[in-house]
């Protein structure tokens, strides 16, 4: 069964579409959404559904495999690795601060008040599911569109 | 190996002094999306006609396929599809009927396509062209230049008139003739700039008959940046510029570049500048683009010229 990937291309963000999949499957597997052995979709599955060019999505699954993330199997599909390396803390809090470093600058020259700022980003994870921005809840990332 | 579509030295001028395309130089490989922006009266369609061969260049050579399609035999033509932006149909028939006629005269032709493509958008089968809407004329003539199973598409302003939704199945039946068989090559002119960051692999500004600057979509989309120096006094130090400027504007103490930044490190030294605060943007290819034009020399009247 191959899982529903939601990937979000984000043609405003300047990072490439092949690297905006390649740091969103990554962060699946980082938060365990995907597990080594679960099998992706295929090339020609994503591309159609995303409706991204196919070349762009070889060259994110073959990144991906060169980076030990996902594994090719002859005439099966592409599967999660099975030691597919997870992100570090300091790649997870790498990702997360571009996206903060870019907010940073926009509040600033919006002259938008710090706690502001931190109510919106409260909100904007409230959004993505009950079980994000409560005080309880750690916050470890839900970074959508990926930086680099 | 010559690359698929090949222009070299490509002029051509109308009887009225318009010189539309003035020293093309174009290469797209094989498999390639490659998108042709530019403003109105850059070129753009004078360009794909004179590949096609519907128009005799001045000078310089197209070729699709290793040769010219001017005095191509048909065989060759029709491995090359084309939509032009009035693509006309003989409207009194309908897909039925132009599934019948036109697949005589194509050997890759393909009803089932055509058929799969006319349901999934919903067009009438059995009606005349004449009574499709706009946009749907528009699908039609697409459909049927894919139904040839062509391994080169040249498309002129293809979304134009398409609704969102329409829009996106045509991006979607594109990626789909390439996923086809052994796939396709496609050369598209557009000003749906969102869309060639999905589909395209490369992209050449075209501007006064030739491309003007022109590069893999991938490496613009890391490497250009709208680069913000605002400096604390009234105005910026003399003789400042921003480190791999394309384009640089300068009010007061704030200078905005068009920046090709291809290391965060390039911008080092003027972040230490004092009372300097940089700020630097990622930018779409319709953000580029403007940027590109908006500080343009006022334009001849050349531009303004329709080329055909």
């Amino acid at each position: 069964m191959v899982p529903k990937l939601h990937l979000h291309i984000d043609e405003r963000s300047g990072v490439p579409v092949y690297r905006q999949m390649m740091d969103q499957i990554k962060y699946y597997v980082a938060g365990a959404t995907l597990r080594p052995g679960d099998q992706i979709p295929s090339i020609r599955e994503l591309a159609a559904a995303l409706a991204v060019n196919p070349t762009t999505v070889v060259k994110a699954y073959t990144e991906l495999e060169r980076e030990g993330v996902i594994e090719k199997r002859h005439g099966k599909g592409a599967f999660i690795a099975p030691a597919a390396p997870q992100l570090t803390q300091a790649e997870q809090e790498g990702a997360l601060r571009r996206s903060a470093k870019q907010l940073a600058v926009e509040a600033t020259q919006l002259h938008v008040p710090t706690p502001k700022v931190i109510t919106v980003v409260r909100e904007e994870l409230s959004a993505l599911g009950p079980a994000r921005g409560t005080e309880s809840e750690p916050v470890k990332f839900a970074v959508m569109a990926g930086g680099n | 190996m010559e690359p698929v579509i090949h222009a070299r030295g490509l002029g051509k001028s109308f009887r009225n002094g318009t010189v539309a395309v003035n020293g093309l130089h174009l290469q797209v490989g094989t498999g390639e999306v490659y998108g042709l922006i530019g403003r109105n009266g850059a070129g753009k369609t004078t360009a794909l006609r004179l590949l096609m061969g519907l128009l005799h260049p001045d000078r310089g050579e197209a070729r699709v396929l290793g040769r010219s399609l001017w005095d191509a035999p048909r065989e060759h033509r029709q491995r090359i599809a084309y939509l032009s932006q009035s693509q006309q149909l003989p409207d009194w028939m309908s897909l039925e009927d132009l599934n019948r006629y036109t697949g005589h005269f194509y050997e890759r032709w393909d009803s089932a396509h055509l058929r799969s493509l006319a349901r999934g958008w919903d067009l009438p089968w059995n009606s005349p062209i004449t009574r499709l809407s706009g946009g749907n004329q528009r699908l039609a003539a697409l459909a049927l230049a894919l139904a040839a199973r062509p391994e080169v598409i040249l498309l002129d302003e293809p979304a134009a008139g398409l609704d969102p939704i329409a829009r996106r199945e045509l991006n979607q039946c594109l990626i789909d003739a390439l996923l086809h068989g052994n796939g396709c090559t496609i050369l598209l002119s557009t000003h749906l700039l969102g869309d060639l960051e999905r589909l395209a692999t490369r992209v050449g500004i075209m501007d006064h008959g030739h491309v003007v600057a022109e590069g893999a979509v991938e490496d613009w989309q890391r490497t250009m940046r709208r680069v913000q120096v605002v400096f604390a006094g009234d105005s910026s130090p003399p003789d400042f510029a921003i480190p791999g400027a394309l384009r640089s504007t300068s009010l007061g103490p704030v200078v905005t570049a068009l920046a090709r930044v291809t290391d965060d490190a390039q911008l080092d030294g003027i972040r230490h500048l004092p009372g300097a605060r940089v700020y630097v943007f990622p930018l779409t290819l319709e953000e580029l683009f403007v940027d590109w034009f908006r500080d343009a020399q006022p334009q001849s009247s050349t531009d303004d010229a329709t080329p055909d």
